[in-house]
Formats: C-alpha cells, sequence, structure tokens
C-alpha cells in the first residue's frame, strides 16, 4: 500500500495541473480553457515526482516500504512472470519516451516576450521630448465636467481608432484581435493598464510596437506607431477613456503619490 | 486500508465542491424577461451608442468604419428573427441572443461576459422603445421547428436539388462559397456579401440546423435574402419540407480545413521528389493545410477597416531544387478589370486580386525578426507577389525586397527561379508559387534551409472590395518548417533506448536474485 501513496499523490498532482488549472482559468476567463504548456507541464512533474519520492523516504521505515516491493519484485524467483511484465512495461515506456525526443515535430518554437518592458527615462514623439517619469496626464482635469468632456472625446477617438483590435468591452477581443500575434492588450484585467501609470501608456501609444525594446518583441506587435497618425492630445484623452471605460485606476508613482 | 479511507474521504470533498461550482454557475434558459428602460438606457448611452448612435440611428463615431453598419434601431427591422414568418417584428429573444452572444465577423461583441440577464433584457427594453415598429403588439410566436427533417444523405440530396430550383447560387455559388453572380446592396444602401455555407461558423444568426431554418424562411429583413416560406408575406418559394432539406444541404457544406486551429501556426512543408506541376495538380490533395487569419491592414495609413476576405490556406513541398507553395483562400469575387460582370460587381475601382508571401532575407539566430509588416532598414525581407491580371495583362507573378514601407527594390525573379500561376473556381482562388531553394543572390532573396524554423507572412488584395495598395488584409509571422526526411535515428534512438533498458534491469534482477540466496 505504501508503494501506491507516492503514485497517487503524483496522480492527483498531475489531474489538477492538467484540469484543475485550466478550469480555474475558464472560471475567470469564461469560454477559455487556458491548459498549462507542456514545457511547464514537465518541470512542474519533475519537480513532484522528486519530492515524492523524498518525503517517502524521508526515515528508513519509509525508504524500506518503498523499496522492500521493488526488490522483491527483481529478485523473487516465484514472482517470475510478473517480473518479465514489468521488465517489459518499463523498457517499452522509456522507449516511447525516447521516440517522443526524436520523433519529427510540426511544433513551433517557444518564443519568450517581455510584456511590460522597462520605459526609457524620455521618450521623443511629436519632435519633443517627454520625461517619462514626471509627465501627467494633461487632461485629468479636476473639474467633473471637464473630465466627463475630455472622456468622450477620447471615446470617440478610441471607437475610430482602436476598437477595432482593443474591443467594445476593451477586453482586447475586438473584431480583427484574433489574427493577431501577440494579441492586443487587455485593460480589464488587472495586469495591463491598471498597474501602469499613464506616462508608460501615453509611451506605449505614442511609439507603438516598433517602439518597443527588443525583449518585447517590436518586429511582432501590430500596435500602430500612434504618434504619426493622431496627435499627443488626442492619445492623452484616448487614455482617459481606456482608464474611465474598463473601470480601472491609472497607478501612481511614488513621487505623486507623496505629494497628494 | 486507512489510505482507502482517506481517499474515499477527499474524493467525497471534491465531488460535493465541484457540484457546488457547477451548481453556481449553471445557467439558466433565457425567456424573454421584462426590461426596466431607464436601466436600459443608461447601459446603451455607456456602452452601445458608439456604433449604434445617441438616438439609435446607427450613427455613432464608429460607424462608418463598419461593415456591415451598426443596426439603425429608429427603423425597428432586424436581420436575424426567429418569429413566424407571417409577422414582421423580431421576438425579444432574437434582440437578446444577439446582445448576449454578439455577431460573429462584425463589431458586435457577445455581452454576457459583462451584462447580467437582467442587464441585457433591460437594453431590449430600451431599443424596442427607440422605434414605434413594436408599439403594443406581444412578443410574436416562435417559427415551428417541430417539423425537423434529420440529415440524411436522401434529404441533403433533396436539399441539393432545392437550391438549384430556389437558384440560391445566383448569390450564394454552386459550392456555397457565395461568389455571387450580381451585387448586392442592403436597403440602405451598404454593401453586402452573401454567407461562405464551408464556414458555417461565420453565420451571424447562429449555425444550428433551427437557426438556418429561421433564415431560410423568414430570409435577412433589410438585404437582398429573402423569404423562402410558403406562407410567408412575400412570394413563397419552397415547402417546409423542401426548407428542412436545403438547411441539411448547407449544413453538410462545412468545411473544417478553413477553420483556423487555434496555435497552430506552422506551415508543415514536405518533400517530394517530384513538385505538382501546378495549382490544380491532385498532388497537392495528400499536403497538409494550414489556415491562418486576415486581418485589415489599420495599422499605417492609408488605414483599411472593411475586408471581405478572411483567411488564406497554405500548403508547401520542396525537394532538393525548389519550393512550392500553394495559397487557396475563398474570395466572392474573380476581379478581372475590363471583364464586365466583375466591373459590375466590383464596389469602389475595379482592381485584380493579389496575393503576397514574405519570408526575411537574413534569418537570425535567437527570435528576432523582421518587422511583420514589409521589414525594417535592418531587416529586409524578400516578397513573392502574384496579381490576377486584367482583360488585356495577363495575371503574372513577380518579387521584390522591402526594406520598410514603401522602401522597394525589385529583384530578378529569373534569378530565383520564380514562378506562379494561378486560377479561380466556384468562389476559390488557387495560386501556385515555386521558386529555387538557394539563389546565388544572398543578400537579396530568401534561402530556404530544411529543418529550420522559417518566418513566413502573406497579404491579401480583394480588388472587388476596393482593395489596392495599403489599402489589403494580411497575416503576422508564421512559420514554415521544411520537414527533414526521416533519419535513421528516428528508430535507432528507442530501439537503443529498449535494448539498455530491458538488459539493464535483467541484470539488476539477476544480481538481486544471486543476493537473495
Amino acid at each position: 500500500m505504501q508503494f501506491l501513496k507516492p503514485i497517487i499523490g503524483v496522480l492527483i498532482a498531475y489531474l489538477l495541473i492538467k484540469i484543475g488549472v485550466p478550469f480555474l482559468g475558464s472560471l475567470h476567463h469564461p469560454g477559455t480553457w487556458p491548459v498549462v504548456p507542456t514545457a511547464v507541464m514537465k518541470m512542474y512533474l519533475t519537480f513532484i515526482i522528486a519530492g515524492a519520492f523524498v518525503a517517502c523516504t524521508f526515515d528508513e521505515e519509509g525508504y524500506n516500504a518503498l523499496i522492500t516491493p521493488v526488490v522483491d519484485l527483481y529478485s523473487n524467483p516465484a514472482k517470475a512472470k510478473l517480473r518479465l511484465c514489468a521488465v517489459t512495461a518499463v523498457s517499452l515506456l522509456g522507449c516511447w519516451i525516447a521516440y517522443q525526443y526524436v520523433k519529427p515535430t510540426f511544433d513551433a518554437p517557444v518564443e519568450l516576450r517581455s510584456v511590460h518592458p522597462a520605459p526609457p527615462s524620455s521618450v521623443t514623439m511629436w519632435n519633443k521630448s517627454y520625461p517619462l517619469q514626471t509627465l501627467k496626464n494633461p487632461f485629468r482635469a479636476p473639474d467633473k465636467a471637464q473630465l466627463a468632456k475630455f472622456t468622450e472625446e477620447g471615446g470617440v477617438i478610441y471607437y475610430q481608432n482602436c476598437f477595432y483590435c482593443h474591443g467594445d468591452k476593451q477586453d482586447g477581443k475586438g473584431h480583427f484581435a484574433q489574427a493577431f500575434n501577440p494579441m492586443p492588450a487587455n485593460f480589464v484585467d488587472v495586469g495591463t493598464i491598471a498597474m501602469l501609470t499613464e506616462s508608460f501608456v501615453f509611451w506605449r501609444v505614442g511609439s507603438g510596437g516598433p517602439g518597443l525594446p527588443s525583449e518585447g518583441t517590436p518586429w511582432a506587435s501590430a500596435m500602430p506607431v500612434w504618434n504619426t497618425m493622431l496627435s499627443e492630445e488626442e492619445v492623452w484623452k484616448a487614455i482617459l477613456f481606456i482608464y474611465d471605460q474598463s473601470g480601472v485606476q491609472p497607478r501612481v508613482t511614488d513621487v505623486v503619490a507623496e505629494k497628494k | 486500508m486507512s489510505l482507502f479511507t482517506s481517499i474515499r474521504k477527499t474524493g467525497l470533498a471534491v465531488g460535493v465542491l465541484l457540484f457546488a461550482i457547477v451548481t453556481l454557475f449553471a445557467v439558466p434558459v433565457a425567456h424573454a424577461a421584462a426590461g426596466d428602460v431607464k436601466k436600459g438606457e443608461a447601459i446603451y448611452q455607456k456602452r452601445c451608442w458608439w456604433c449604434h448612435g445617441k438616438k439609435g440611428e446607427a450613427d455613432g463615431p464608429a460607424a462608418k468604419f463598419l461593415i456591415p453598419p451598426p443596426r439603425d434601431f429608429s427603423l425597428g427591422v432586424y436581420k436575424y428573427k426567429t418569429s413566424d414568418p407571417k409577422v414582421q417584428i423580431p421576438r425579444d429573444e432574437d434582440l437578446f441572443r444577439e446582445i448576449t452572444t454578439g455577431m460573429v465577423g462584425t463589431g458586435m461583441p457577445k455581452w454576457d461576459d459583462i451584462l447580467s440577464e437582467q442587464d441585457r433584457w433591460d437594453v431590449v427594453a430600451y431599443i424596442k422603445s427607440l422605434t414605434d415598429m413594436f408599439g403594443k403588439t406581444p412578443n410574436p410566436p416562435q417559427i415551428d421547428v417541430s417539423k425537423k427533417i434529420k440529415s440524411s444523405p436522401e434529404s441533403i440530396e433533396k436539399g441539393k436539388q432545392a437550391f438549384q430550383t430556389a437558384k440560391c447560387y445566383e448569390c450564394h455559388g454552386q459550392l456555397g462559397k457565395g461568389d455571387l453572380t450580381k451585387k448586392l446592396k442592403e436597403d440602405s444602401g451598404a454593401r453586402v456579401w452573401p454567407r461562405n455555407f464551408t464556414k458555417p461558423w461565420s453565420f451571424r444568426g447562429g449555425y444550428t440546423a433551427e437557426d438556418i431554418f429561421a433564415r431560410v424562411s423568414n430570409g435577412i429583413p433589410n438585404t437582398p435574402m429573402p423569404s423562402f416560406a410558403a406562407d410567408a408575406t412575400s412570394s413563397g418559394k419552397l415547402s417546409v419540407e423542401d426548407r428542412w432539406n436545403v438547411v441539411n444541404y448547407v449544413m453538410s457544406l462545412a468545411e473544417p480545413t478553413s477553420q483556423v486551429k487555434d496555435g497552430q501556426n506552422v506551415i508543415k512543408g514536405l518533400r517530394r521528389d517530384a513538385l505538382p506541376k501546378d495549382e490544380n495538380d491532385a498532388a497537392w490533395n495528400e499536403a497538409p493545410s494550414t489556415a491562418f487569419y486576415l486581418a485589415p491592414q489599420i495599422i499605417q495609413n492609408d488605414r483599411f477597416f472593411t475586408p471581405t476576405n478572411d483567411l488564406v490556406k497554405v500548403k508547401a513541398l520542396y525537394n532538393e531544387q525548389d519550393i512550392a507553395f500553394m495559397i487557396e483562400w475563398d474570395d466572392r469575387t474573380k476581379s478581372i478589370p475590363g471583364d464586365p460582370t466583375a466591373e459590375t460587381i466590383a464596389w469602389d475601382t475595379l482592381t485584380p486580386d493579389q496575393i503576397a508571401v514574405q519570408t526575411p532575407i537574413v534569418m537570425s539566430t535567437g527570435s528576432e525578426k523582421p518587422y511583420f509588416g514589409h521589414g525594417d532598414a535592418g531587416h529586409a525581407v524578400s516578397m513573392m507577389v502574384w496579381n490576377s491580371g486584367t482583360t488585356t495583362t495577363p495575371a503574372s507573378g513577380t518579387m521584390m525586397d522591402y526594406t520598410g514601407t514603401h522602401k522597394r527594390t525589385q529583384t530578378d525573379p529569373a534569378a530565383a527561379g520564380f514562378s506562379a500561376t494561378g486560377s479561380y473556381k466556384d468562389g476559390t482562388w488557387k495560386v501556385m508559387m515555386k521558386r529555387k531553394m538557394v539563389t546565388a543572390n544572398k543578400d537579396k532573396d530568401t534561402q530556404f534551409e530544411v529543418g529550420r524554423f522559417i518566418p513566413i507572412a502573406f497579404a491579401n488584395w480583394d480588388g472587388s472590395n476596393g482593395e489596392a495598395g495599403s489599402k489589403h488584409t494580411l497575416t503576422v509571422w508564421n512559420w514554415l518548417l521544411l520537414q527533414p526526411p526521416t533519419g535513421k535515428e528516428v528508430y535507432l534512438v528507442p530501439l537503443l533506448v529498449l535494448i539498455l533498458l530491458a538488459g539493464g534491469q535483467l541484470v539488476v534482477a539477476n544480481m538481486l536474485g544471486k543476493k537473495r540466496k
């Protein structure tokens, strides 16, 4: 029985990663089934199997309980048939694993990409240099009526330029989004504009995909270089709108926060 | 024993938990519910007016960039109705459904993830209040779907005949790909293209048998799609039985390879001693096909928002000397400038259809690639282009290099042994491009290498849809892998592992056995 314990433990862990993780993901993003990539699964399983082995052989008693049936299987003259089965099974499993490694595949190479690369300290757009650390949205007016007006103007800009990819619901699922890789940013997700300052977003919008540093894969991003098509004012107003419509607050830097 | 007891307890706990979760998320079946106009208005004025307009007149800021255009609620005419064909107005459930599921391929998303069921009924109540079409009329009855005929080869065959007698092919094409023979407009004058039946997942009113039966019976109001119900107010053409047969025929036309598979972005290039002669060569049939989404060029001026073609399917075969690509795409129109029929069907100025294949000239060692749109100053790309020609100039292929948009230099196609042929049949273009694997011009041409992942991208122009120059559709970078011929190691390595493992175990067993004695 002792022998089954680690196997059942590993099996449960495997099922949790294989089904549990995508299930949790599907609750968070209905309609999706985000599976754990095979490479990550392999890594986890290696750790889990090693962990299970260490846990079961922590003391001598546990070690013996685990190892005795194995030694018995390989040495007991009465178990010759069972032994033959075990030897065949282990050999075939090894053979199959080896085949998986050497067989020809068409799996695309894994490409890593930094989603929010570090911004430069300043950026030049519209023939002007902007210091990103201290830059603030000039249209975030204290007056509520004025702010509402700028936000709606930003909405018009959003719907004439951005909505086709970033979507009606700011979820990055606009009607052309599926053709792009990387997918357009999902503004409702806590991991995007909610954790960025408005100046960072201004830099990302203004200089677009080609303005990314190489860790952000500038060659793959379809984000246009907006400073060639929109004015500075339009970009700031669109930024007002995406925060307002997706219901998240921009991050404020420590310097700004302290002043408040 | 204690182990099994604990497993049983855990199993029970997991079961109870799963049951609780399933119950919590179970979706109740939608029934027409009373909506609150005021609450619906608040949602509408936050979420919907950007396309549909502040008064529902389809004049929001995004409207002019959308085909199909957003619905004009002031008219009260709805395309996808499941009410009885004798009734003009749709059911409340029809409006609710379009808000809930959205309309695939249009700017209308599904809203069920951020609007509650009651929210959606409130919006239904509000948009109904924007027209006097509904008045005090009670919610009309649903179309009768009780006479449904189960799909069978006989029913499909009958449906195929009904498809001919009702002349469905005039707009939908002989193979149902929407390759129309006349120009079609919505009542508003907007451009409209018939559905491609080989891609049922693109049907905007859903693609169950009942959905399609409702479309055939009710037509699509506001568009040239008429009602085929014999008891409808318009001139009836098909019996209930025939309509169900047509439904089964239409459903039989689905083409799974025309659907993009999630995460599959590799063209599987196989080795063949002899390459196909042209695009219609049967040798192409066994080559695996990979489909890629097309998106319009909305990245640089002049931007393009209203595409017609939605995907390309690509195959590749190679041998020692040459590589051949087969690019296939459904296109409702064969755009040959000068052709009288093509000229009448086209929107905007008729230009030739085109397809382009882009690959980097220098392969990087890391993940770095040229910019996916025409490369960049440090990374040139090579482009193979095929053009369907006009009535006076024949179809032709050409090659060029780019180091950024508009930064183009012509290259010598003959030096690369480049040739391209194409033909159009029943709503599908097939174009074969062939060139040498390697050329003498290493800094001007892509050198195709077996066993290496090569970035590859495509661009497409539908000349009947005003697509020319920067106005076109495109794919992002995908991969081409020319599969190396299967080597001996594929068999030898597993065999070696098998022998080693078996031998090793036998040795260990032998040792342990001796010890035991």
